[in-house]
């Protein structure tokens, strides 16, 4: 059973204001009941799928820097600092 | 002037000067303006400079300059591709005013070869859904019957292709995204191998699965835009090292000899009666081909769905994490908030089905429930790749309908997502495999809807998939879209 609180906590998580969280209850537990179908699966093995890449395909470790563009997409104030709220 | 004609078509009677670029794109121009009140396949049209580029390309056709191979093709794209001094929306509040400051790799491919950018496609939001019904500026229809959806989340690609609203179009597919709208639009659309093509730029859902993938009216045209945008990428590590591949070159090649599994899972229990039927005469037709058809099980992929949703959920969790108003969104102060409430108020103005990602993400992923959930999802796609490795001992190719059912009514499923969840069943075995898949538009329903055909072939396979695709796409005899 999904609870109220489970699904607040959730939201919690990652980080939304849910307005109306019971919205979420009903269809969160239907969809995770038919998730738990992954539990009657027969396994023929621990394999899971993994691809391996070299490196030796890395580009050269030089500084490059960001365009104006780039920055200038950024939220700024007048001193050009980034502002943020408050962490603590 | 016929807006109907294919790509590759256009760029012979431009190149042949029968045509001109300009008149092309304006007459596209009027057509968006006349049918997209109602189909809505467009979040942004960019007349101006569509008609500039059009002009400049003109210009250069008559005093015989070089010109990309594209001429000056009118494109739609994907508004979850970034494209430098056009919005990038992804269909989402979040990112309602949100301009790259960069291309694509795709898109700067298309741009180097003359393509011409003429607007943003609709999408489900952040490319989440089936019907593109949970786009933040409202739904696409589907043109072959407006009170339908067009499948999704590339259902502004897949019904702009289709309503002649340009020559073809770029989608994402991460669960069969670019391949149902291209079955219920009546369109061709290729999900490739995982790695063929570049993802820088693409904004971010599901990276382990989602690829970017052409739609257009023809297979040939598939296989011409794959020759520009794919290869390898030194902005996405993901990206194969393969060398170039003409997918054009000897597309007419023929399926004599082959040999085609029958993926019994896929058009059994469940099928639409017309879909199937439909299924079955197009087996038909490639056995009197010459290819020799055998049925093939795939059990592991009855847990598909739920392996899926699952990864997909995870990665989205993680991945959307990212819009935390300060870098990317929505403009509101700072001021009198804390941290946490400030990003928590700002992300509350994701859609409901997004929302409802991430949180399902959030859950598969916590402490106590990674392994019951996550860890098995990843064995699963162990499991349903090392079923298609066996297979593809077997067979060349595997066939199924690419939807089980036909397209529906716009708001018929909306309110269910496990329902609209099931209905990607076909689609996603080629996502969590890495395999390519194509949807080859093959007839339509005693109601006149759309049915798509799906061929799928071993990792970087796309020229024979495209070669078998060709042939099935030549058996077919499909009616002109009336609109």
């Amino acid at each position: 059973m999904v609870e109220r609180k489970e699904i607040e906590h959730l939201g919690d998580l990652v980080k939304v204001d849910l307005s109306e969280p019971e919205k979420y209850i009903k269809q969160v537990e239907q969809i995770l009941n038919y998730f738990d179908r992954l539990d009657k699966v027969e396994f023929p093995s621990d394999d899971t799928l993994r691809t391996q890449i070299t490196t030796d395909g890395l580009r050269d470790d030089v500084y490059e820097p960001y365009g104006d563009s780039l920055i200038g997409h950024l939220k700024k104030d007048q001193n050009n600092f980034i502002r943020a709220p408050k962490m603590v | 002037m016929n807006l109907g004609i294919s790509a590759v078509e256009f760029v012979s009677q431009a190149k042949e000067g029968v045509i001109s670029v300009e008149e092309f794109v304006a007459k596209t121009l009027d057509r968006i303006k006349k049918v997209d009140e109602k189909i809505h396949a467009f979040i942004t049209v960019d007349a101006q400079n569509a008609l500039d580029k059009a002009r400049t390309i003109d210009k250069k056709i008559k005093s015989k300059e070089k010109i990309g191979s594209c001429f000056g093709m009118p494109l739609s794209i994907k508004d979850n591709i970034c494209t430098e001094g056009i919005k990038t929306t992804c269909a989402s509040k979040m990112l309602e005013n949100f301009v790259a400051p960069y291309d694509a790799t795709v898109i700067s491919r298309l741009k180097l070869e003359d393509a011409i950018i003429i607007g943003k496609a609709n999408l489900d939001e952040f490319a989440m859904g089936s019907t593109t019904e949970f786009s933040y500026f409202g739904p696409t229809r589907n043109p072959w019957n407006l009170e339908y959806v067009p499948g999704g989340s590339s259902g502004g690609s897949g019904a702009s292709v289709a309503a002649y609203e340009c020559l073809a179009s770029l989608g994402s597919d991460t669960g069969g995204s670019v391949r149902s709208p291209a079955s219920f639009c009546s369109v061709v659309g290729l999900k490739p191998t995982y790695g063929l093509i570049s993802r820088y730029g693409l904004v971010s859902y599901a990276n382990s699965i989602e690829q970017v993938g052409p739609i257009a009216k023809t297979v040939e045209d598939v296989a011409f835009l794959l020759n520009i945008i794919s290869g390898h990428d030194p902005h996405d590590n993901t990206t194969a090292n393969n060398g170039y591949v003409d997918y054009v070159q000897d597309l007419k090649h023929g399926i004599s000899g082959k040999k085609i599994g029958i993926i019994s899972q896929m058009i059994g229990e469940g099928v639409d009666k017309e879909v199937a039927s439909a299924t079955n005469t197009a087996i038909s037709k490639l056995q009197n081909l010459g290819a020799e058809c055998i049925p093939i099980s795939l059990d592991a992929i009855e847990h598909s769905v739920a392996a899926y949703y699952t990864i997909a959920s995870a990665e989205a969790s993680s991945n959307l994490a990212r819009y935390d108003n300060l870098r990317y969104g929505f403009d509101f102060g700072i001021e009198g908030y804390e941290f946490k409430a400030f990003v928590s108020k700002a992300r509350s103005n994701f859609g409901p089905e997004v929302t409802r990602r991430m949180l399902l993400g959030a859950f598969v992923l916590s402490a106590g429930y990674y392994g019951k959930y996550y860890l098995k999802a990843q064995k699963v796609r162990a499991m349903i790749k090392a079923q298609l490795d066996e297979a593809f001992k077997k067979v060349d190719y595997l066939i199924s309908p690419t939807m089980p059912i036909l397209p529906f009514k716009v708001g018929e499923k909306i309110d269910d997502p496990l329902k609209l969840y099931l209905t990607d069943i076909n689609t996603i075995t080629a996502n969590l495999s890495g395999i390519p898949a194509i949807s080859v538009p093959f007839s339509m329903s005693s109601s006149g809807l759309p049915i798509g055909i799906q061929l799928f072939a071993n990792s970087f396979k796309e020229k024979e998939l495209l070669q078998a695709a060709h042939v099935l796409q030549e058996t077919s005899n499909l009616p002109e879209i009336s609109l």
